[in-house]
């Protein structure tokens, strides 16, 4: 449409992809091929690394070099890929289960280092590829299968966990925003240094159903919401729930932080 | 089916309820003094996958899974599920079926094979190869009941006529199994299947009939190219409800998106950008 | 020429010999030596070394330097070698080559960290889930430990699997006078692609079983998965895809036993009681042997050096013409099951065991002979 042409790099025969219908990924994953179009990336020279999830089941779709590791470990494999052929522009991508539970070590110590890896964290506040069970970035009062009475535990800001552990460019964006999406994946794969954007995404199939919150057109609607600051809170989303005392801020897309390696 | 023994089969798309049917029918069996084994398969379940639950009761039961053509019931929550499991029924057997129309994600992934549309909802037909089948849509029968939510309990109102478990068992079984809340409405939901005629069956979806309106044809300001067979249809939408002209809609026997009002087109590209199915590219029309 | 050297460096010295390009560990007693060496000898030799924040992270990057072309290896003792597990699972089914040396600790858990032990040689064999190929080396003195690392090397290239290499803290720790320049180097070579890059296909495999592996970024692209995937590398449930996969892994190594399998003998041809035993243990049983058999007693010593593949054929054979078979490792009996599964009856299986964290003594095994021979009498 924009004219940049990404369907070339896509595996077509492994399409139709597994993902739910209406499920924010594949919009990230477009949003990605047309920035790495943007920045005319040597494709035999880049390489796609993805943990366990929803999320990083997106790389098997790409046509190019791809590794699909275990649960939580893709940076690991990532920074040695990076550090035993630094000629690669590595790109993992990631869930916040995978990236923020059983990943989360891994993800600060990537910050730390500040290695020349670009991390996009698909956050859709859910693990939906075991079921739809509580995410440690599931806001105080979500329902999921683990949490059937509503989660009670704070949940992580991805992006402020980035920049206290070291990276050097952190941004959020989000699938409501695609254009703004292409462009931030292009200045972080940009960026020389660790970069890490957190990506809102949706997962109407679990997180949308159990929390009442409609299907992906009206989960997009309401990321939009959040994002302009009109909704406050998940509980703000669902008049039948309590409002915690205190919700996390409005979502704020763009570049949040950013210093040179 | 009034015999010692028997199999039933329930298959449909996960979030409907087949393993609470399931459990409910195993708990009734029970109640009448019946061995029960009752197995399931949830695939990716909740995610609108597959699901089977397997229920075999007798005066001993040893093996828990039915073989092909054993089922001597099968209730299927879903139109193309049935169709799946027909394989399953034993001649002569019955197939208890709601005409839901839920796209499973192997509807999806068939498509790599060329399946691109959806199987048409003709309760006539099948009834050549399967002379007993008791079709209903559950779901409008379970809203009058009270709440549509209990249309799997409508189906076992329509199963309860072909086992030999007693009423007051179903009963128990239903209240021992359902959430109290929820217990009213599928009463009555049971009550209405077990009273019901066959052939409440109608049409899922109505055409989308393409728009004609506005004098002289517009020229269109660009093409959508479709990908059908990436599309995940309308159980994702996104496309069709943020067009701002509305130009998108879906047909009844097809999966994928078609577009409606090509002329009220104005190549925003919208729907592309949002499409997470790499499903449509907008070729904007070069200017005349 | 001669150096008095540690096992731990020597362990050093053969993978850099090797072609190892790239070491990445976390600290863990007994094999932090293996770190602290290779920080400071490979970038001397054009590699990298890293260290991880834990022992899955070490053995993952090991996995993207392997994928990126580098011969790479971690170390790491029980403790470690428990959580490397599902990395170990994970270049077992998408075939990366890498080196894993487990220097054995007491356990289990924390245990006894700098005492000596042989607990690890079952979670070698068994220590992630599914079925898998294992190969696993024991090294029983510091120039075996050059000699088996190198072929560790070797055997992960050419295989394209994760090997094992075991041994406990006393050999880790143990100096010995060792020519480095003397010792055996095996050549480590993985094998490429000839294809197109359009017509490669990652687990598509040559006669030996082994599919040749590409290097990420060099124009051949290919998607690399834990899932079971077919021979593009798409994951797959096909059961006819999924039982030939795990089949072929598996038979890949049966097929190179013969290149694998090895083990040392002393006075098989006679002996009438064996003693099987591997590492430090076998260097007390070989001291026991040899003072038997000074004395005209028919004793001899069979050390597996491969403990995965063990060298059953062989074992088998010795079975044959021994009326005993004593096992003597510093467990509570691990490859005793296996020497019992392969013995088979064909003689008597005695245990030796100790797992108080010392080392077994010669004296352990001769007594344990003694009261073989003694029950038999």
């Amino acid at each position: 449409m924009s004219g940049i042409e990404y369907r070339d790099r896509l595996r077509r025969q492994m399409l139709p992809h597994i993902l739910c219908p209406g499920c924010g990924h594949g919009i990230v994953l477009k949003a990605l091929l047309r920035a790495a179009r943007s920045l005319e990336l040597d494709w035999d020279r880049t390489v796609f690394v993805a943990g366990i999830g929803c999320s990083s089941r997106l790389v098997g779709y790409i046509d190019g070099c791809t590794l699909h590791t275990t649960h939580g470990r893709a940076l690991t494999f990532a920074t040695g890929m990076k550090l035993a052929r630094p000629e690669l522009t590595v790109i993992v991508i990631t869930g916040d289960g995978d990236g923020l539970a059983i990943g989360g070590n891994h993800l600060i110590h990537a910050a730390r280092r500040d290695v020349d890896l670009t991390c996009l964290l698909l956050n859709n506040e859910t693990y939906g590829m075991t079921g739809g069970q509580a995410a440690p970035t599931a806001e105080p009062g979500a329902i999921s299968t683990t949490t059937p009475r509503g989660a009670r535990e704070r949940s992580f800001d991805a992006c402020a966990l980035a920049v206290a552990a070291g990276a050097s460019f952190v941004a959020r964006g989000a699938t409501s925003l695609p254009l703004e999406l292409d462009a931030l994946i292009a200045r972080g794969i940009a960026h020389r240094g660790f970069s890490f954007l957190e990506i809102a995404s949706d997962c109407p199939e679990y997180f949308g159903r159990y929390n009442e919150l409609g299907r992906g057109p009206e989960m997009l609607q309401l990321q939009r919401r959040r994002l302009d600051g009109v909704d406050r809170t998940l509980a703000a989303k669902r008049s039948l729930r309590p409002r915690p005392a205190e919700g996390p801020p409005p979502l704020r897309t763009g570049v949040l932080h950013e210093r040179p390696a | 089916m009034g015999a010692r023994s028997g199999s039933v089969l329930v298959v449909g798309v996960g979030g409907q309820g087949v393993v609470l049917s399931s459990a409910v029918a195993a708990d009734a069996a029970r109640r009448c003094g019946f061995d029960v084994k009752q197995s399931e398969v949830h695939g990716m379940s909740q995610r609108g996958g597959v699901v089977t639950s397997h229920l075999r009761y007798g005066d001993a039961v040893r093996s828990p899974l039915i073989a092909a053509g054993e089922a001597d019931a099968i209730v299927a929550l879903e139109w193309s599920e049935a169709l799946r499991a027909l394989p399953a029924l034993r001649p002569g057997g019955t197939l208890i079926v709601s005409v839901e129309r839920i796209l499973p994600p192997s509807a999806f992934l068939d498509r790599l094979h060329g399946a691109v549309r959806y199987p048409p909802i003709a309760v006539g037909l099948l009834r050549g190869t399967v002379p007993d089948v008791r079709a209903c849509d559950a779901t409008a029968v379970a809203a009058r009941a009270g709440d549509r939510r209990a249309m799997n309990t409508v189906l076992l109102g329509v199963l309860s006529r072909v086992t030999p478990f007693s009423e007051p068992a179903w009963d128990d079984a239903i209240a021992a199994n359902v959430p109290p809340k929820a217990l009213a409405a599928n009463r009555a939901a049971f009550a209405a299947g077990r009273d019901l005629q066959p052939d409440d069956a109608r049409p899922a979806l109505a055409r989308v009939e393409p728009s004609d309106e506005g004098g002289p044809a517009r020229r269109s300001a660009a093409s959508l190219e479709i990908v059908d067979a990436w599309c995940k249809g309308e159980t994702c939408a996104i496309c069709v409800r943020s067009c701002p002209e509305y130009c998108l809609g879906f047909d009844p026997d097809a999966i994928a998106v078609r577009v409606t009002r090509a002329d009220a087109c104005t190549a925003c590209g919208l729907c592309e950008l949002l499409c997470p199915d790499f499903a449509i590219v907008v070729h904007p029309a070069v200017p005349a | 020429m001669t150096e008095l050297l540690q096992g731990n460096r020597a362990c050093v010295q053969a993978a850099i010999a090797s072609g190892c390009r790239f070491f990445a560990g976390y600290p863990i007693t007994p094999s932090s030596e293996i770190a602290e060496s290779m920080a400071r000898l490979l970038p001397e030799a054009g590699g990298v070394f890293m260290q991880m924040e834990d022992e899955m992270a070490s053995l993952g990057a090991v996995l993207g330097a392997s994928l990126a072309g580098s011969p790479a290896m971690t170390a790491t003792s029980g403790p470690g070698f428990s959580l490397m597990q599902e990395h170990i699972g994970y270049a077992a089914l998408a075939e990366i080559p890498c080196v894993v040396v487990d220097v054995m600790r007491g356990g289990p858990s924390t245990g006894l960290p700098t005492r000596p032990s042989q607990g690890d040689v079952m979670q070698a064999r068994w220590g992630t889930h599914g079925d898998h190929p294992v190969v696993a080396l024991a090294p029983a003195s510091v120039s075996e430990i050059y000699e088996l690392t190198s072929l560790a090397f070797a055997l992960s290239e050419r295989l394209r699997l994760p090997a094992l290499v075991l041994y406990d803290e006393v050999v880790g720790h143990l100096r010995e006078p060792v020519d480095p320049g003397s010792l055996r180097l095996s050549r480590a070579e993985r094998r490429r692609p000839t294809v197109e890059p359009a017509a490669y296909r990652p687990y598509a495999p040559d006669a030996d079983l082994v599919p040749p592996l590409a290097d990420f970024g060099t124009g051949y692209r290919f998607h690399v998965t834990g899932l079971t995937h077919d021979e593009a590398g798409r994951p797959t449930e096909e059961p006819a895809v999924v039982g030939a996969l795990h089949r072929r892994l598996q038979e890949k190594v049966a097929r190179a036993r013969d290149d694998v399998v090895s083990f040392a003998g002393i006075g098989l041809e006679d002996a009438e009681v064996v003693v099987v035993a591997y590492g430090i243990a076998a260097r007390a049983a070989e001291r026991a042997v040899t003072d038997a058999r000074s004395r005209g007693e028919r004793l001899g010593l069979f050390r597996p050096r491969t403990l995965w593949p063990f060298p059953d054929v062989e074992l088998r054979a010795v079975a044959e013409r021994a009326h005993t078979i004593v096992v003597a490792e510093m467990n509570l009996g691990q490859m005793l099951l296996e020497v019992e599964r392969v013995v088979a009856g064909r003689a008597r299986v005695e245990a030796c065991l100790r797992a108080d964290g010392t080392p077994l003594t010669p004296e352990d095994v001769a007594h344990a002979v003694a009261s073989a021979a003694g029950a038999l009498a």
